[in-house]
């Protein structure tokens, strides 16, 4: 019994008839099968739901490691887990006891504690863009030239001063962005919305496995 | 004028989607088409990409560097539309990584975002290391859940990065602002990198800062290409057929709609 729940065709006729019934009803209305798809897709965030307690438990299988070995750096590992658990116990759906994801508690630290450092995390974006804008403005070659073309007169764009006196630095802006920009984006998204397809075309027909145990059997 | 629009469709069908079920069939059937001429023996030739092929040098120069490889399939699940197929591109390029780290008997590292996706990547990998025959070098601590918060995934990524110096450091899949900060840490640590997203406004940061540069349509190439296998490499030119498609769309469209005759227009309406 073991050995047939471990074939990897189960999970292939799975996925392809997950995949036809949400991609049916997207084009044929037919309320029961609607119904279903739509059941199916609750099921699915369910699954997913379900799937954060493995993230804890990977979350504390290496960083336990971490503080028991006291591998370099090991008091950051027990602030993550001290962080995980509390956050953990502090949103437990528990509103008469003062927990829950609404409670003041959880709120406090969420605002105070998370949203605060992934902003800080966010805001380094910045110079993380100009140490790449410096390594890209470097006319090495034709294309680089054009590069940095483009980027002095979108940057002149962006100065309010240099708009402001030479106007037309706006519509060559303008010109960039909605003709050579525009076709190249669209281009590469056509080009990822067919890879997709095709994509979806090799899990369908079972031949694309590597999200399946890398293809292995 | 032909109103295509007009035509009478049985109540089950949803209007304006029509066209778009056409092109896909078309595209279905033509990759199927390919597909069966593979299995005869009829294998389509592809173009060389550079940055799949330089995988194996990626992972060739962390060994001699005595350092880990880091792969990452991308910040995104499997449930969205969008992205969902991105994260299974990226995945099908970890397998092929995993394979390649275990017979040369590397570490490799995968920093793991979404909690739904980490049982499938340690199902890649530890199958990597059944099928190698060392199932006992195989260890669930180095699929490492970071944090499912983008940042908190980007610094932890970033730490780890700057701590353990990978000699080789693969990103494929969807990746959001964190790009450029993941990229450019890549590079400080001193990895060669390979990087790939179908997500636009990434691309440009993944071209600076990385040495290898997935575009777009690679990412879902890649792990068809890696494969080797003839029936995954022939689907890829039902894509070309698509693309024909698309750009014969295209062209009628303009110059049709460039004439006045708005029939493309009503099509999408169908």
């Amino acid at each position: 019994m073991s050995s047939l729940l471990k074939r990897i065709e189960i999970p292939i006729f799975l996925t392809i008839v997950c995949c036809l019934l949400q991609v049916v009803p997207y084009y044929f209305y037919w309320k029961p099968l609607d119904d279903f798809a739509t059941r199916e897709a609750q099921w699915m965030n369910l699954i997913v739901a379900t799937a954060t307690f493995i993230g804890l438990i990977s979350l504390v299988q290496v960083h336990g490691a971490n503080v028991q070995k006291r591998s370099k750096g090991w008091y950051f590992s027990v602030v993550t887990l001290v962080c995980a658990v509390s956050f953990a116990i502090i949103g437990l759906p528990l509103p008469e006891y003062g927990l829950g994801s609404l409670s003041y508690w959880y709120l406090f630290l969420y605002n105070n504690g998370q949203v605060a450092l992934s902003q800080a995390q966010f805001s380094l974006l910045a110079f993380f863009m100009t140490s790449g804008v410096y390594r890209a403005f470097r006319a090495r070659n034709l294309e680089s030239g054009l590069v940095l073309g483009a980027g002095i007169l979108t940057v002149c764009y962006n100065a309010p001063a240099i708009v402001a006196t030479y106007p037309f630095f706006a519509d060559i802006r303008g010109l960039l962005n909605d003709i050579p920009n525009l076709a190249l984006n669209r281009a590469v998204t056509i080009g990822a919305a067919l890879g997709a397809i095709i994509l979806a075309v090799r899990t369908l027909l079972g031949i694309e496995r590597g999200y399946l145990r890398g293809g292995g059997d | 004028m032909f109103e295509v629009s007009q035509i009478n469709l049985s109540d089950g069908f949803v209007a304006g989607r029509m066209l778009g079920l056409v092109g896909l069939l078309l595209i279905m059937l033509a990759s199927a088409y390919f597909i069966y001429m593979a299995r005869k023996g009829k294998v389509p030739k592809i173009r060389r990409i550079a940055g799949i092929d330089a995988i194996d040098e990626a992972i060739g120069r962390a060994v001699e560097m005595g350092r880990p490889v880091m792969c990452s399939h991308g910040i995104a699940g499997l449930t969205e539309a969008t992205t969902g197929p991105q994260t299974i591109a990226g995945l099908g390029v970890t397998a092929y990584v995993a394979k390649k780290c275990v017979d040369v008997s590397t570490r490799l590292m995968i920093p793991v975002r979404q909690p739904n996706v980490w049982p499938i990547a340690a199902d890649i990998v530890e199958t990597a290391y059944r099928m190698a025959g060392k199932p006992q070098e195989y260890k669930s601590s180095d699929i490492m859940f970071l944090s499912t918060d983008q940042f908190g995934f980007t610094s932890s990524y970033i730490g780890i990065l700057m701590r353990e110096k990978p000699g080789a450091n693969i990103m494929v899949g969807a990746y959001w602002a964190e790009s450029m900060q993941l990229a450019t840490s890549g590079a400080r640590a001193g990895c060669i990198q390979i990087a790939g997203t179908a997500a636009v406004a990434q691309i440009p940061y993944f071209v600076l800062a990385s040495d290898y540069c997935l575009i777009g349509e690679e990412i879902y190439a890649a792990s068809a290409y890696v494969s080797g296998e003839g029936e995954q490499i022939a689907s890829l030119a039902g894509q070309d057929f698509g693309r024909l498609i698309a750009v014969g769309i295209m062209l009628l469209g303009a110059l049709l709609n460039t004439a006045g005759i708005k029939m493309i227009i009503d099509l999408w309406r169908w």
